[in-house]
């Protein structure tokens, strides 16, 4: 484009589609990659990575991108030389094309900071070329039968064919699903698109080929799409996918049954294809529309006191309390639909993890296989952002130190392949559960000890407690990849401090470690628990909760120290911890309520004098580092204008606890 | 009121394209991101000009050219193809497949314009 006025607009668009492209192009790099080490080749891996090279050439063109437009057009070229089997793509091949993507990272981040675009290195450029102009493609498998009438086979290309006789090799139904579009369909928002999307979910599809037909009541727009693909079920199953669509469904031909179980994992490639009815907006008008909606929250509260204020005078205000219940469920539904638009697939937060794992993997000289499995888990997007450095933290220690290299693992009798798995679940409301584990060698627990200068701790959480000392290093070097060692400061500081979570580890020698993360999906925004003790009003989050008991003082045992105890609860002891000795208030009558939280797994009881009730709270960070209390997570504002402390009560047990041990 | 469907997978581009054309006010717009997409719209419903990507996922634009020219009701359908490909080869193919102009990105938006107002005013001129 010529005036610069014009490009300028469409560099923020830019950057972050040049973002989503080279993600796609890594990850179908890497999926050629790992067909490519079996031996085989995955040309669809291949048309995607091409495609998304070709428009990131394009657009960088547009904006006058010259070092991106280069790196891309070479990388294209030699993608499309592997396409058409002029080339093999070989593993150094996509090596080439990956160390190409970071290249074209660079210049996005480049552009992104406003910075001048370095100029496309040469020694890529000319690898590239070199590979081009290596050695050609074996021969395609020959040729076998597929039930389709010519017109439709010769439209298909060879690479399409090969496929569908792959797939009925293998023992999947080759199908053919006729798509017949209607103004009716189209207006409810059932186009080829759709159901593109919904079958791609379960099946293979191979090719979609608009064939013209007479136009008839049936087929108004005189056009049916034959979506051809690959299933693993029988063909009368595929409908009910697409329940809306009316797909007319025949076999392609006459398969032998498939086998079971094994072919689903062919169908796992990625799918990354585009997804249709989506916006993009950038964070700071997420955090933005997030800002207001908290000042709306918290003059909420506000008229909630006047409106008491008014009560307490004697003014009937039960029209006022019923308007306030509207409100109140309004703002709730308010804040579910902000937050939810700030939700992010952890599935996409992972994205970049087996570009990294990888790159850890060469450094080391170590064989990892990667796991991972998000499931459909979110999280709001600042809490994404704060747990990825923790994630890659943990990643980097598995890979660097608990795995082992290939002779010792070998001499150990495991696989010489390290087995990496990140995994998450949803609990609850508002937790997400992310684990990361290795069949590694364990965490040295000696080793630790002596590093630290402590004794040697006879429980993971007491080892974890000491591997997240500040500084602590397991190692003599630094390495490369991990910096000075381990690091765990950090990541508890993450999931703890900054997101009020928690962090837990098993380890067993030679065999291997898991670190859990439990975080809140959300922040900024929580449900609390407001309560009195010794006359001071505190809140503490909801979901820190997990129930709230009564206590008899007159039943509780007291403890050596003067602020814990215990009570029977259900038969079993439970610790309780006064809140009041943990602020010196005082007070002269007893506590009666306990709060039971649950820390490193262990269920304790924090002891207050009076539940007030559950309302939503804005925390604001304590940002002050001289203010800073552990166990105080922030402050609130509950309406009347001073601040409330937001307790993180399971850090306030962990002080306690070291107290007492003390 | 003249509409054109613009076809390209890239948003950004599809929307690069939409502004340079914005420049007539005569003109009102539809997207397609896909060249499927593209076929199911032009199928249902009359569009007066095409502009069309020719690397697009599953299906490219040179195919969707010939179906476009396959179509009797969609024969004398202008189409612009606005592409990274400028080797002759493609524009060969892209023109013999029946398309009515070919441009090559980066476009300038003064020509692009200039090139769908004609193609419209040698449509309007042509109908009976």
């Amino acid at each position: 484009m010529s005036s610069e006025g014009r490009v300028s607009e469409f560099i923020t668009g830019f950057l972050a589609e040049a973002g989503e492209l080279l993600a796609l192009a890594n990850s179908s790099l890497l999926t050629a990659e790992t067909s490519a080490r079996g031996g085989g080749a995955s040309p669809r891996a291949v048309r995607e990575a091409f495609r998304a090279l070709h428009t990131i050439k394009g657009l960088a063109a547009m904006v006058g991108v010259e070092p991106i437009v280069a790196l891309a057009h070479r990388m294209e070229s030699l993608l499309r030389a592997a396409d058409q089997g002029v080339t093999r793509l070989t593993t150094d091949g996509i090596d080439a094309l990956l160390q190409g993507v970071r290249a074209i990272e660079q210049r996005v981040q480049a552009l992104r900071l406003g910075k001048q675009v370095p100029d496309a290195p040469a020694a890529i450029l000319t690898r590239l070329e070199a590979i081009e102009a290596g050695p050609a493609a074996t021969p395609a498998p020959p040729e076998a039968h597929l039930d389709l009438e010519p017109a439709l086979l010769a439209r298909l290309a060879p690479m399409d064919r090969d496929q569908l006789l792959q797939g009925l090799a293998k023992g999947l139904h080759a199908l053919r699903a006729d798509f017949t579009p209607t103004p009716e369909k189209a207006a409810a928002g059932v186009n080829i698109t759709s159901v593109r999307e919904q079958l791609k979910a379960r099946v293979e599809i191979v090719k979609v080929i608009p064939v013209s037909v007479p136009a008839t009541a049936e087929t108004p727009a005189g056009l049916t799409f034959a979506i051809l693909l690959l299933a693993a079920f029988e063909p009368d199953q595929l409908a009910a996918f697409a329940p809306q669509a009316g797909l007319a469904v025949r076999t392609l031909s006459a398969a032998p049954a498939p086998p079971p179980a094994e072919p689903e994992l062919e169908l796992e490639e990625e799918d990354t294809g585009a997804r249709p009815g989506v916006v993009r907006v950038e964070v700071s008008r997420l955090d933005d529309a997030m800002e207001r909606l908290s000042a709306l929250i918290v003059t909420r509260h506000r008229l909630a006191r006047a409106v008491a204020d008014l009560a307490a005078t004697g003014v009937d205000v039960r029209p006022l309390t019923r308007i306030l219940a509207e409100n109140a469920r309004q703002l709730r539904d308010l804040r579910a639909a902000v937050l939810n638009v700030r939700m992010v697939r952890v599935s996409e937060l992972l994205e970049h993890v087996p570009l990294l794992v990888r790159g850890l993997g060469r450094n080391t000289g170590k064989q990892v296989q990667l796991v991972m499995d998000a499931g459909d888990a979110e999280v709001d997007k600042s809490v994404a952002d704060r747990l990825f450095p923790a994630i890659v933290h943990l990643v980097r220690n598995a890979v660097d130190h608990a795995i082992e290299l290939a002779p010792e693992r070998r001499a150990k009798g495991k696989q010489e392949e390290g087995l990496l798995r990140i995994f998450c679940l949803q609990r609850g409301d508002n937790q997400l559960e992310l684990s990361i584990e290795d069949d590694g060698r364990g965490v040295d627990r000696e080793q630790v000890a002596r590093r630290a200068q402590r004794e040697v701790p006879q429980t993971d959480a007491a080892l974890l407690e000491l591997l997240c000392l500040p500084g602590l290093s397991t190692r003599d070097q630094a390495t490369t990849t991990s910096g000075r060692g381990m690091g765990m400061d950090i990541v508890h500081r993450i999931a703890v401090d900054e997101l009020g979570g928690e962090l837990s580890m098993t380890t067993r020698p030679g065999l291997g470690t898991r670190f859990t993360l439990r975080v809140p999906l959300t922040i900024t925004i929580v449900d609390a628990f407001s309560f009195d003790c010794a006359g001071q009003r505190f809140v503490a989050p909801v979901s820190m909760v997990e129930e709230i008991i009564e206590i008899d003082p007159r039943k509780l045992i007291r403890g050596p120290g003067k602020g814990a105890g215990l009570v029977q609860r259900r038969g079993e002891a439970l610790p309780v911890l006064q809140l009041s000795s943990i602020f010196n208030l005082t007070s002269s009558e007893p506590a009666t309520r306990a709060m039971v939280i649950r820390r490193a797994g262990e269920a304790t009881g924090i002891a207050v004098h009076r539940m007030l009730g559950q309302q939503e709270v804005v925390v604001r960070p304590m940002e002050d580092a001289l203010v800073r209390v552990p166990g105080v997570s922030g402050a609130t504002d509950l309406g009347d204008g001073r601040p409330t402390l937001v307790l993180d009560l399971a850090a306030l047990a962990g002080t306690m606890l070291g107290k007492e041990a003390a | 009121m003249p509409e054109l469907l613009v076809v390209d997978d890239s948003k950004v581009m599809r929307d690069m394209i939409i502004a340079c054309l914005r420049a007539d006010p005569g003109l009102r717009f539809s997207h397609a991101a896909s060249g499927l997409e593209a076929i199911e719209q032009l199928s249902l419903k009359p569009f007066d000009l095409v502009v069309l990507d020719l690397n697009m996922p599953d299906i490219g634009g040179i195919e969707v050219v010939e179906f476009i020219r396959g179509q009797d009701r969609l024969r004398h359908l202008p189409i612009v193809i606005v592409t990274t490909r400028g080797d002759e080869t493609s524009r060969t193919r892209a023109l013999s497949a029946g398309a009515s102009r070919f441009m090559v990105k980066p476009f300038d938006p003064q020509t692009i314009l200039a090139e769908v107002r004609g193609l419209l005013e040698s449509r309007i001129a042509a109908q009976p």
